[in-house]
């Protein structure tokens, strides 16, 4: 089994305040790789291809992604902000070259929290999708999948026929850390770089963001001493209880 | 000597600096209190790559150089508070693994490396007795040949990583007629019979790194576990012994750059009189001494390590790197301490803790005045 | 015809009242818009929304529909848009929306919004707010053409009154062999629980790891919202450690709440969490940490140790 996992390169969102905005993998996409990993290691897969989409800066992802065991890697060469149809639109033609029986990516994107790309994948190729996920096992000859989901009512499990998208949520794994002998392996790993020319796609992102600005403080309120002075507080001056 | 390091190095560098910050940042407080070993954060620093750091890729390792070697175990220092683990880390790479590397079989290799390097095995060095320690040919362990073994009878003190130790490197009399020449090393092996590991010893300092008495009596040890040939002990010690000072504190240069940092902090902060403590002269020119002896460290320790990967005798540049750091090492926590005044004796404040870990640098591979003495020797004293 | 459809969501028993909030971006964008519910045996459902306002109430009941299979609901969805000649397609912002609705806008070939949290007017031109970053950006987004898909976030909108004239139930009819057969139901976890939806409660309790284990966090979380008849929450911390069921977690990655009051028990306040709660009217917050950063937003701070302090208001909520 061939595995593509589309990746995206994000500001570090753990980063402290006033940190140098260093540029991680998507958390997300972190736990499809490693997921993808623990697929091969249990011997289902034979070869994990990563994909990302951006300009030269996004290779030093791409070399984590390598170094954590990615076997070779794709840079669709664009640095055009685009939107989640315009990627989705992209990675069509990408798996549609590689031809996987799974593509496997994080449910969103920790900057941009649309959690779209996937779905917008799957109802592209027409391929059957499972999102949010907690869990993944392979039956019948890895012809199909069986995946525990994460709702808003609790879990769900579906059995979806590969090929198929399937997109992680945070409980699915721990990903492993990058390891020096890791990182040494990947710089001996090629990254092949792509355009949309190439791949013969044309998009046109079709949302634009106009501004962005921070979202108004919420005030920080008063320190109370006790249960009872909250309990008053409660009562008579918010008048919730 | 160019210090600048390669895309390659950098690369390895901020991996290590990462790893630190983001997977041994543990509360220590209570592991040092109960002097307690993190055997997890021994696996992952193996399972990262860092035990390995020297030894060829063939054998599990990654193959680096000692400058970047040392650089590495220096950022590690700069990220991870457990001096003791450090500590545990150093005494394997350094008393065990370079031994290995330098004079073992290449069955002994195979038979041990790998798992020196993924952290499954853990080693120390036993060479200090109770009545031999700076005079450290005068041991009173003995090995004699019996057919295809070894027996040795006799006890080891203060051997860091004793009491978890899975293999150790012992140093025995074979010929007691030959004096330092009389000398051979063996791989011991923790179940070999008559070997009693089981002696714990406590101490002020890297309390985290488990130290033991080990007790030979009657051990059987397989002759294809002597490393290197029968009297080439003393020899093998003063070779891996000068690789141990030269780099055994580079970690502690790390540990020095982070209470350094700290010391500022702190003394931006922290306000008497109206104003920053870090204004009034005398704190200032204590964190000023800190800079100066930090950057003396590294700039030796580098200096020894660089010497050591364009295959130079290291002899001065180790002993001298190693005074340098431990000195400079207990100088620099006894001064954080006074710059943080009442709050640096306490133990909330993790200061005095790096004072009680520093102060056995100044001991282990070789006291202080030991270190004079060699630098003394090989100066024309 | 209808410019708009708004996807309504429901648990096969009744309509998930948050889903109704999306009723009201419909209605902010203008002209008319009809209700579209999919599912199997949905005559009480759809009765119940016949007076929210809309033109129609367009039921797609089928065995095929009986569970919500992203393949079949979004083929169904992209038909129902097109039959009906809707440019706009707005759901909830729920896993539900998230899971089917980008791929219907994949069908439609449509760009999405997801969250919107208010429509804006750009140089004459609409715009929507959204969220990005957990919460820490405000974005406004501009669509290019004449279709789109929206989530709305049902805390930003406003619940619809529901006192119209009663509009017409009208049956969706597609063929139901047509539709894609890739993904197959087995299970749903059922919790049976007397409490509130958390994103329906009035009240919310939440807490953090320092409850340590199952039992203390039902003890005391759960113990404080019975006795306030909230709903319960919890971080990804607690989550993680086994203390509350996933569908528990409030943040970025989980569910978004503004209820009239929050509670935040040991919850040190990580920007992925405040991302899901800083709409709440009122927020307690108890943590041992002063420093904790939940106590910069918080309008109640209490410090102190949770296991005390607990019980004690407990106790005072019940005492009334």
């Amino acid at each position: 089994m061939k595995i593509v996992v589309p990746f995206k390169s994000v500001p570090d969102p753990y980063a402290g305040p006033g940190a140098a905005a260093k540029s991680v993998v998507n958390p997300f996409d972190e736990i499809a790789i490693e997921e993808a990993l623990r697929i091969r290691e249990r011997g289902e897969a034979t070869e994990i291809v990563g994909v990302t989409i951006g300009p030269a800066t996004v290779d030093e992802q791409i070399r984590s992604a390598l170094a954590m065991g990615v076997d070779r890697a794709l840079r669709i060469d664009d640095s055009r902000a685009l939107d989640p149809y315009a990627v989705a639109r992209i990675l069509r033609a990408l798996v549609a070259k590689e031809a996987p029986q799974l593509v496997l990516m994080g449910k969103q994107a920790v900057d941009d929290d649309s959690n779209q790309v996937g779905q917008m994948l799957a109802g592209l190729l027409g391929w059957p999708q499972a999102t949010f996920i907690s869990k993944i096992e392979f039956l019948e000859n890895k012809t199909r999948a069986q995946c525990t989901r994460e709702t808003d009512g609790g879990l769900e499990v579906i059995v979806v026929n590969l090929p198929a998208i399937v997109t992680t949520d945070l409980r699915l794994n721990e990903p492993r850390y990058v390891s020096l002998p890791g990182l040494m392996k990947a710089r001996k790993k090629p990254i092949e770089v792509l355009t949309c020319e190439q791949l013969g796609v044309t998009v046109q992102p079709l949302t634009t963001t106009l501004s962005t600005a921070r979202p108004p403080k919420r005030a920080a309120g008063t320190r109370v001493e006790s249960v009872e002075e909250l309990m008053v507080k409660l009562k008579q001056e918010a008048k919730v209880l | 000597m160019d210090f600048s390091w390669s895309d390659q190095q950098r690369e390895l560098l901020d991996a290590v600096d990462r790893f630190a910050k983001e997977q041994l940042a543990y509360d220590m407080i209570e592991n040092d209190r109960h002097a307690v070993f993190n055997h997890d954060a021994w696996m992952k620093c193996a399972g990262f790559g860092i035990h390995g750091l020297l030894v060829s890729e063939e054998y599990g390792g990654l193959g680096q150089d000692p400058i970047t070697t040392v650089a590495a175990l220096e950022r590690l220092g700069y990220g991870c508070k457990d001096n003791g683990l450090l500590f545990s880390i150093n005494a394997h790479m350094w008393t065990a693994i370079i031994p290995l590397v330098y004079n073992g079989s290449e069955a002994q290799k195979k038979k041990f490396l790998p798992g020196l390097c993924d952290g499954s095995i853990i080693g120390g060095n036993a060479m200090s007795e109770p009545n031999s320690g700076s005079d450290a040919f005068s041991l009173a362990t003995t090995a004699v040949k019996k057919g295809d073994k070894y027996i040795l009878n006799g006890s080891k003190i203060f051997v860091t990583n004793g009491p978890i130790a899975d293999v150790l490197l012992v140093f025995a009399v074979t010929d007691k007629s030959k004096g330092a020449s009389g000398l051979s090393a063996f791989l011991v092996e923790k179940d070999s019979p008559g070997l009693d590991l089981t002696h714990k010893i406590e101490k002020m300092g890297v309390r985290t790194s488990p130290m033991g008495e080990v007790f030979f009596t009657d051990c059987e040890v397989p002759a294809e576990n002597l490393l290197g040939k029968e009297g080439a002990g003393s020899w093998l010690f003063t070779r891996s012994m000068t690789w141990e000072r030269g780099c055994i504190l580079a970690a502690s240069v790390g540990t020095m750059q982070r209470l350094f940092e700290t010391c500022i902090r702190y003394a931006n902060e922290r306000k008497q009189g109206g104003q920053a403590i870090g204004k009034f002269q005398q704190v200032a020119g204590k964190i000023v001494d800190m800079k100066m002896r930090i950057e003396n460290s590294r700039h030796m320790l580098y200096q020894c390590a660089w010497a050591a990967g364009h295959r130079k005798a290291i002899y001065l540049e180790a002993a001298m790197a190693k005074l340098q750091i431990s000195e400079s090492w207990v100088k620099c926590c006894e001064d954080a301490i006074q710059i943080h005044g009442g709050y640096g004796y306490m133990v909330e404040y993790e200061v005095e803790r790096e004072l009680r870990d520093a102060i056995g640098s100044k001991l282990y591979s070789g006291t202080s005045e030991i270190q004079r003495n060699i630098i003394a020797s090989l100066i024309g004293l | 015809m209808a410019a708009t459809l708004v996807l309504i969501e429901h648990d096969r028993q009744q309509v998930k009242r948050p889903s109704l909030h999306a009723i009201t971006l419909a209605r902010q964008l203008g002209g008319e818009y009809a209700l579209l519910v999919l599912g199997h045996g949905l005559d009480a459902i759809a009765a119940s929304l016949v007076s929210c306002g809309a033109s129609a109430v367009i039921v797609a009941d089928d065995a095929a529909l009986a569970e919500p299979l992203a393949d079949r609901y979004a083929a169904v969805i992209a038909q129902a848009a097109q039959k009906y000649g809707a440019k706009t397609l707005i759901g909830s912002s729920s896993t539900f929306s998230k899971d089917i609705l980008p791929r219907a806008a994949a069908l439609l070939d449509a760009p999405m919004v997801t969250d919107v949290l208010a429509l804006e007017e750009v140089n004459g031109e609409r715009a929507y707010r959204r969220p990005t970053s957990a919460g820490s950006m405000l974005a406004t987004v501009k669509i290019e053409g004449d279709r789109c898909v929206l989530t709305a976030r049902a805390t930003a909108f406003e619940a619809p009154a529901a006192d119209a004239a009663p509009c017409p139930i009208e049956r969706f009819d597609f063929d139901p062999a047509s539709l894609p057969n890739g993904m197959q139901f087995i299970s749903r976890e059922q919790r049976a629980s007397d409490r509130p939806d958390l994103t329906e409660a009035r009240v919310v309790v939440s807490g953090g790891r320092p409850l340590q284990d199952p039992e203390t966090f039902e003890r005391l979380v759960g113990g404080l919202a019975d006795a306030l008849g909230g709903a319960v929450g919890a971080t990804r911390a607690a989550v993680d450690a086994g203390m509350a069921p996933n569908d528990y977690q409030v943040g970025q990655t989980g569910k978004v709440v503004a209820p009239e009051l929050y509670i935040a028990m040991g919850i040190s306040g990580a920007i992925q969490h405040l991302a899901g709660i800083k709409d709440s009217r009122i927020i307690v917050a108890i943590n041992k940490d002063p420093d904790a950063p939940i106590f910069q937003m918080a309008t109640y701070g209490l410090v102190g140790d949770l296991h005390q302090l607990v019980p004690q208001l407990i106790e005072a909520v019940r005492r009334g």
